[in-house]
């Protein structure tokens, strides 16, 4: 049966903390950090912590985040997985699509990947008109389904998935996750190594 | 060495031994079975730890010894056996299996040669423990496992090529059973399921493996 893989992106494809190494800029980092701890370890909703930080970033030009956000150091192994297998491949994140579409074309993503969306004028974000649920991604497809993440927010998507990888390489794997993957790798080598015997079988 | 994937077994309570943590954690003069056990795998590549109780803390300890092992989830570690264990980390594996319980400490020697063998068999040793399984042996040969009679005792150890073995729920020997006959190999170690056993194990660690 064929394999599809959806990965998160934050601090899975990501070598950093999204909206927290964005807020630094604007000197909210240690609010952020705060809010996004509390989210991965799941002691708030992730709704409800994702529209507080929207909005704490929403006065920074959304073309700058974007720049910004393109140029985060990312997990190369697992990159260059998705460029060799960009097919079956797909990215699922909770962050908005203005902000990571620039992210996304660099990975060579553009055309797969879900995501939260908000609505921009002169450059700003005025209202996020959806938040993504991971697990809904999963439904979308009738093909066997893997999937990699690390924080909370990742339960579910890694609960519906077929097979769920939890991802410890960037942080530490949320307990919640534990409790439902079917595997924890901690070093992104031997993730990538791991990803490709899947497929070889 | 890279043809096989190493799978440890660390899933279970180990209620005989009486303490508060995973088997594989107890300190044998000094250090947790587990890292006495990686320390012999430093060359094995694909080395799999099954967790179930007390999964962090397991992979706490095996972090701090090295970042690269794949960690699989027995969630249902209460309700079955260590065989459970070995089918959920045999999957994707590499051309051989040779699976090791996560309560035993393996001679560094034997295991040196374990890790160069090309060809199937079953681990055996002197019969010690309490309640063995007992393995029959005829013309060099395993051909079956038993409660009652053998002339060695089974440990857990198996070299198998992946494609040969059924899951099972049960014990690992469940999935060597359709395979046999096979070669054996006696291997020097001690399982510690009990006070005693953990006793008798620190005096030969202690020793030098005399």
């Amino acid at each position: 049966m064929k394999k599809i893989f959806l990965f998160d992106l934050d601090s899975t494809i990501t070598k950093e903390e999204i909206l927290p190494s964005i807020s630094k800029s604007i000197n909210k980092e240690d609010e952020m950090r705060k809010l996004t701890e509390m989210t991965m370890m799941g002691e708030i909703s992730f709704e409800e912590s994702f529209k507080s930080r929207v909005d704490m970033l929403k006065d920074i030009p959304v073309s700058e985040v974007a720049e910004k956000i393109s140029n985060i150091s990312l997990n190369q192994e697992l990159v260059k997985f998705l460029n060799k297998h960009k097919d079956i491949c797909y990215i699922v994140t909770g962050n908005l699509d203005v902000w990571i579409d620039k992210l996304m074309k660099k990975i060579g993503m553009e055309n797969n990947y879900f995501c939260s969306k908000a609505s921009v004028s002169n450059n700003k974000i005025t209202k996020i008109s959806k938040i993504l649920q991971k697990d809904e991604v999963v439904a979308k497809f009738k093909d066997y389904i893997v999937a990699i993440g690390d924080g909370s927010n990742d339960y579910k998507l890694l609960e519906k998935a077929n097979l769920g990888v939890a991802f410890g390489g960037v942080r530490n794997i949320a307990p919640s996750l534990l409790e439902v993957c079917d595997y924890a790798i901690y070093d992104e080598k031997r993730l990538a190594e791991f990803l490709e015997r899947l497929i070889e079988e | 060495m890279n043809n096989k994937t190493v799978i440890i077994s660390c899933a279970g309570i180990g209620s005989r031994l009486g303490r508060n943590m995973p088997k594989a954690l107890v300190p044998v003069d000094g250090k947790p079975m587990i890292i006495r056990t990686l320390e012999l795998l430093d060359n094995v590549n694909d080395v799999r730890v099954v967790v179930g109780y007390q999964a962090e803390k397991v992979i706490e300890v095996v972090n701090s010894y090295r970042r690269d092992v794949t960690f699989v989830f027995n969630h249902d570690y209460l309700n079955n056996g260590t065989g459970a264990s070995v089918s959920l980390a045999m999957q994707y594996a590499k051309e051989f299996i040779l699976t090791i319980d996560g309560d035993i400490i393996i001679h560094p020697s034997d295991m040196e040669e374990i890790l160069k063998m090309n060809t199937e068999f079953v681990g055996v040793c002197e019969i010690g423990t309490d309640n063995p399984v007992l393995t029959k042996v005829k013309d060099n040969k395993v051909i079956a496992f038993s409660r009652e009679k053998g002339e060695f005792e089974w440990t857990g150890v198996t070299l198998l090529k992946t494609k040969r073995v059924n899951k099972t729920e049960g014990h690992v020997y469940f999935m060597i059973e359709p395979l046999l006959p096979l070669d054996y190999k006696l291997i020097r170690l001690k399982e510690i399921d009990t006070p005693n056993d953990y006793e008798m194990a620190l005096k030969w660690v202690k020793n030098n493996y005399r």
